[in-house]
């Protein structure tokens, strides 16, 4: 029999045994358990954004036929538009092989499209992610960029069998290297002011004395391609104000952000076709 | 014949419920920035009415599918859970634990102290750490309220599961209707 005062500390002894047991427990182990709960749960969050899914599906019945024919009208005119860009594209893509082989300067990375839809969104004030209901089941990869038609949305952090997590170009944990458009001098974006009931911005560092940017006078942000990992010239925001850095040296500012980064449906993720290089 | 106890399974299973339905409530409030955050009350109901073990069976359960989900080191909220589970424990016996009322401020008390706990491990990564602590309170203080809210139902729930099994929360003696 344990001494009363003892038995008061019991469970404060039980707590530090298995802390200590926790220290202890082996790398591989806490990885495997940490895979092991996510796809536990993994399947409830799926099935809530299928059933959203559905939900929608079945909204959409409701129409009647002559509004699916203005929104037909609409796609044939959008369809007709892409088409022309696309031979645009397919020109410029050519130019630009031209230009690679004649100057003998590497190619461009180059991407696969993998779109995927968003099944879960989880931004707080420590942390901004989403969910996609794609995993390493589509070769999804991690730190693969994640784009929708407003530019960037974040990187593949974490990639699960039939799910990825996205960090979001909102979250603190998110930093990129970007230019203004038309410079190329490289400048420090990350992600993190998030108030309450406000669109979502970021921050800007390492901007040159000579840019100057105002909330009527905002300046495009874009990705830089340096680092390798987003291509370049996708949209990330707007600098909307600067201000000399602490050592003067530099300027630092903040970016608003795309205000339907907070209600994504869809994204795509780039997966890069030859990581190796 | 050794009839086999599932009150740490039943506590498991209800937080797991809850934390799906507030990651639900999360994904629909993320485009006004907003975010719940109900870990206090995850802990509350093993801690205040099951005994010493299979509380701390389903608190350690419970906080590894909270870990799995989220950006911290796995372990996280292991120890912050636990940390709490314990606390409370020490203290239950002097306090009307069977009370709702008790349950809730015990809720409210938890969750406070795991958001500042997760907070100051967290907010470092941020540009303007003012900045996050200005939203982090606001968030704190709709989990708050949501805490307020869902709590009654949820330790009812609990309560109503134990009696579903028929097995008391505590001793984990056969309960006959």
């Amino acid at each position: 029999m344990f001494p009363k005062r003892f038995d008061q500390a019991r469970p404060f002894v039980t707590l530090g045994l298995i802390l200590l047991a926790w220290i202890f427990l082996p790398l591989g182990v806490k990885t495997f358990s940490r895979a092991t709960f996510f796809e536990i749960q993994a399947p409830l969050t799926v099935a809530d954004s299928i059933v959203r899914d559905l939900q929608t599906f079945w909204s959409n019945r409701l129409h009647s036929k002559d509004e699916l024919l203005k929104a037909g009208q609409q796609v044939a005119g959008l369809i007709a538009r892409y088409e022309y860009a696309n031979q645009s594209n397919a020109h410029l893509e050519a130019e630009i092989l031209r230009l690679e082989n004649l100057l003998k300067i590497p190619s461009m990375p180059d991407f696969r499209f993998e779109p995927a839809r968003v099944a879960r969104r989880d931004f707080s004030g420590w942390w901004q992610r989403m969910v996609i209901r794609k995993g390493s089941n589509y070769g999804i990869t991690v730190g693969a960029p994640v784009v929708f038609a407003g530019g960037v949305v974040g990187r593949i952090t974490e990639v699960h069998r039939y799910t990825s997590v996205v960090d979001l170009l909102t979250s603190p944990t998110l930093r990129l290297a970007a230019t203004v458009e038309g410079d190329t001098r490289p400048i420090s974006y990350q992600g993190g002011l998030n108030n309450s009931f406000t669109s979502p911005r970021g921050t800007v560092d390492y901007v040159p004395l000579d840019v100057y940017a105002t909330t009527s006078a905002s300046k495009h942000l874009v990705t830089s391609g340096l680092g390798g990992v987003f291509p370049p010239g996708l949209t990330i925001g707007d600098i909307t104000s600067l201000e000399p850095s602490a050592d003067g040296m530099f300027k630092s500012g903040e970016v608003q952000l795309d205000q339907r980064l907070g209600t994504l449906t869809e994204v795509t993720v780039l997966i890069p076709l030859n990581p190796e290089e | 014949m050794r009839r086999y106890d599932p009150r740490w399974l039943i506590v498991t299973l209800a937080n797991l419920l809850l934390w799906w339905l507030t990651g639900l409530a999360n994904h629909y409030v993320a485009d006004f920035a907003m975010h719940f955050y109900l870990g206090g009350l995850l802990v509350a109901y093993g801690a205040l009415r099951l005994d010493p073990r299979q509380g701390l069976i389903a608190t350690v359960l419970t906080a590894l599918l909270v870990d799995a989900l989220e950006p911290v080191p796995f372990g996280t909220s292991l120890v912050l859970f636990s940390l709490v589970h314990v606390t409370v424990l020490y203290g239950r016996q002097r306090f009307p634990r069977e009370g709702a009322i008790f349950g809730i401020v015990v809720a409210l008390l938890a969750n406070l102290f795991l958001v500042i706990a997760l907070s100051f491990l967290l907010v470092g990564a941020n540009p303007r750490p003012a900045s996050a602590w200005l939203r982090i309170f606001a968030d704190l203080f709709f989990s708050q309220i949501a805490i307020l809210i869902v709590a009654p139902w949820f330790l009812a729930l609990q309560d109503r599961a134990m009696e579903l099994a028929e097995i008391h929360p505590e001793t984990g003696r056969p309960v006959v209707r």
